[in-house]
């Protein structure tokens, strides 16, 4: 036994890493989406000047309304969880899976720290570094079209098959623009990989400006923010449910499956923070934090512990996703949805020659600078 | 004659055709409320009702909390004769009549519970009454509860006066007659 693990240290030193990571994290973005369901109607309610949910209590402890989720939690296991007699069983209860699945997928890419030295041993902060994790996001985010259209084809019910073929032209047309888009981050970066792009956005730019992606490609964060927007299927673009009018693909779903479609909606508007922190806004990075302390352009610098650093970049990335967090809930009570052919005739005839000009200008500039 | 008003919808300019500029506007509202009411939640108009209550405003004449006059000696003015009970359309009435130990001719309602949980509020127990003796008048609007019986209403709580206003209901027109037929104090 003290051999197989003599022999297979290096092995099981990262089985054991990636499985606290993977709890870790994954325990974080599920705790904060729990509290995300919470953040929507209190967000909201304050926005309109009103107080929002404030009476869910344990032992007559409220916290204005902080055990929210638990109770709406509890109630969607107690609902009665009902299929309609002419559905297809199977694929109405594959749909939620399909929906959630891909979402949770997605987590593994996203760096939320550089590095931790645990008793001599390197761990990095993120669960998979993968070469190629911006198509790794962009094919897995793909899949979640599954989860929409499943559910709303094995309803047998014309609304919500409506609400389903909308999801789908939506989220096909937008995956193109949101593609594109990150081409020319790519091209700034030279790297698809999260972790590389996140370290090369710790460069300064003139010597005092940190390179971070909405410095280096405005353009692109604009329309990746549109895009992104409407690939979550958030107001302005929620179409797909229009609560007002067709319901959505999940009109038949009820207890749990209902609440996971909504959860994997969440998941997406913390996923969609994540990816934003981490392509335009510097990821885990703090300006002038590097990995010994603060060095400050006039040349001024301030030597830290590591694990303050690191515990510095971990909360720099965690405040970003939680301000990208709300301003997606922001937006989404403040604007007004849009009619379908607008959604549309905005992707293709607005953002697809946008985003294909900025590939085109990133080119040019970085031919010129010579960097290409 | 219809008078029509003309709405000049004047074209959109570049920038509002853009639409971006005009969705930062519009954020910029809702955040300053948000941020407002975050740290300064006096701004928040409701009202943490049941538990607080406020004043309604000006002389609405809303159907509010039901109660039952008394006459100037005290005693109900109902003389339970269940119309109020039939006309409820939610039947939230519950009556039990009993007879005067001295007075053999009047009944008076023994029990008289409103269940407040299924009442409708609308007022026709009050269009029914022939006595003039039930009212939503009292500018209490009923509170919650977290079971059942705390919405229930019984007799003891319907015959309630109004604090602050005297007696009003010895004043009520349909019992005058009754009132001096008995020699009654007004």
């Amino acid at each position: 036994m003290m051999d197989f693990f003599a022999a297979n240290k290096d092995m099981l030193l990262f089985t054991g890493a990636a499985g606290v990571k993977l709890l870790a994290f994954l325990g974080a973005v599920m705790g904060f989406t729990a509290l995300m369901t919470l953040a929507e109607r209190k967000v909201s309610a304050l926005m309109q000047d009103r107080i929002g949910p404030n009476r869910a209590s344990v032992f007559g402890f409220a916290f204005n309304g902080l055990f929210q989720p638990i109770a709406d939690a509890i109630k969607m296991i107690l609902k009665e969880d009902f299929v309609p007699g002419r559905a297809e069983k199977l694929l109405f209860t594959l749909a939620p899976f399909f929906a959630l699945i891909p979402i949770l997928a997605l987590f593994a890419v996203i760096p939320f720290g550089d590095y931790v030295m645990v008793f001599g041993y390197r761990v990095n902060l993120q669960i998979a570094d993968l070469p190629l994790g911006l198509f790794f996001v962009l094919a897995i985010s793909g899949l979640a079209i599954y989860g929409v259209f499943l559910g709303g084809w094995a309803s047998k019910n014309n609304f919500a098959l409506l609400g389903a073929m909308r999801g789908a032209a939506q989220m096909i047309s937008y995956e193109v623009v949101l593609g594109l888009t990150l081409v020319g981050l790519m091209m700034c970066y030279g790297s698809a990989s999260l972790q590389d792009m996140v370290r090369a956005q710790g460069r300064l730019l003139f010597g005092f400006i940190p390179a971070w992606g909405v410095v280096c490609q405005p353009f692109a964060f604009v329309l990746f923010l549109v895009a992104a927007t409407a690939e979550n299927k958030r107001t302005p673009f929620d179409l797909v449910e229009g609560e007002s009018e067709i319901i959505g693909y999940f009109l038949e779903y009820s207890s749990m499956r209902f609440a996971a479609f909504m959860f994997a909606e969440f998941l997406e508007i913390v996923l969609i923070s994540m990816l934003l922190a981490t392509l335009f806004f510097g990821g885990w990075q703090v300006p002038y934090l590097y990995e010994t302390g603060f060095i400050f352009p006039g040349g001024a610098q301030l030597p830290l512990n590591h694990y303050l650093v690191t515990a510095m970049q971990a909360g720099s990335f965690a405040a970003k996703t939680v301000f990208f967090s709300w301003f997606s809930l922001v937006v989404r009570w403040t604007l007004p949805r849009f009619r379908f052919d607008q959604m549309m005739g905005l992707c293709w005839k607005a953002l697809l020659p946008l985003a294909l000009l900025n590939i085109l200008i990133t080119g040019a500039v970085m031919t010129i600078l010579g960097k290409l | 004659m219809i008078s029509v008003k003309k709405v000049n919808n004047r074209p959109l300019n570049l920038l509002e055709r853009i639409y971006l500029w005009e969705i930062a506007r519009g954020i910029s509202v809702t955040t300053r409320h948000f941020f407002v009411n975050l740290f300064f939640p006096k701004n928040i108009l409701t009202v943490p009702y049941p538990e607080k209550t406020i004043p309604l405003p000006g002389n609405a004449l809303f159907r509010t909390r039901h109660r039952l006059k008394i006459r100037s000696d005290g005693s109900p003015k109902c003389v339970a004769c269940f119309m109020c009970q039939t006309a409820c359309p939610a039947r939230c009435i519950r009556i039990e009549a009993a007879e005067y130990a001295e007075n053999t001719v009047e009944k008076y309602p023994a029990v008289f519970d409103i269940d407040l949980s299924r009442c409708v509020m609308c007022g026709m127990c009050v269009e029914a009454c022939p006595e003039d003796a039930i009212a939503m008048d009292t500018g209490e609007l009923p509170g919650g509860a977290l079971a059942r019986p705390g919405m229930k209403m019984t007799k003891e709580t319907l015959l309630r006066n109004i604090p602050g206003t005297g007696d009003p209901s010895a004043k009520g027109a349909a019992n005058r007659l009754a009132d001096e037929y008995s020699g009654g104090l007004e």
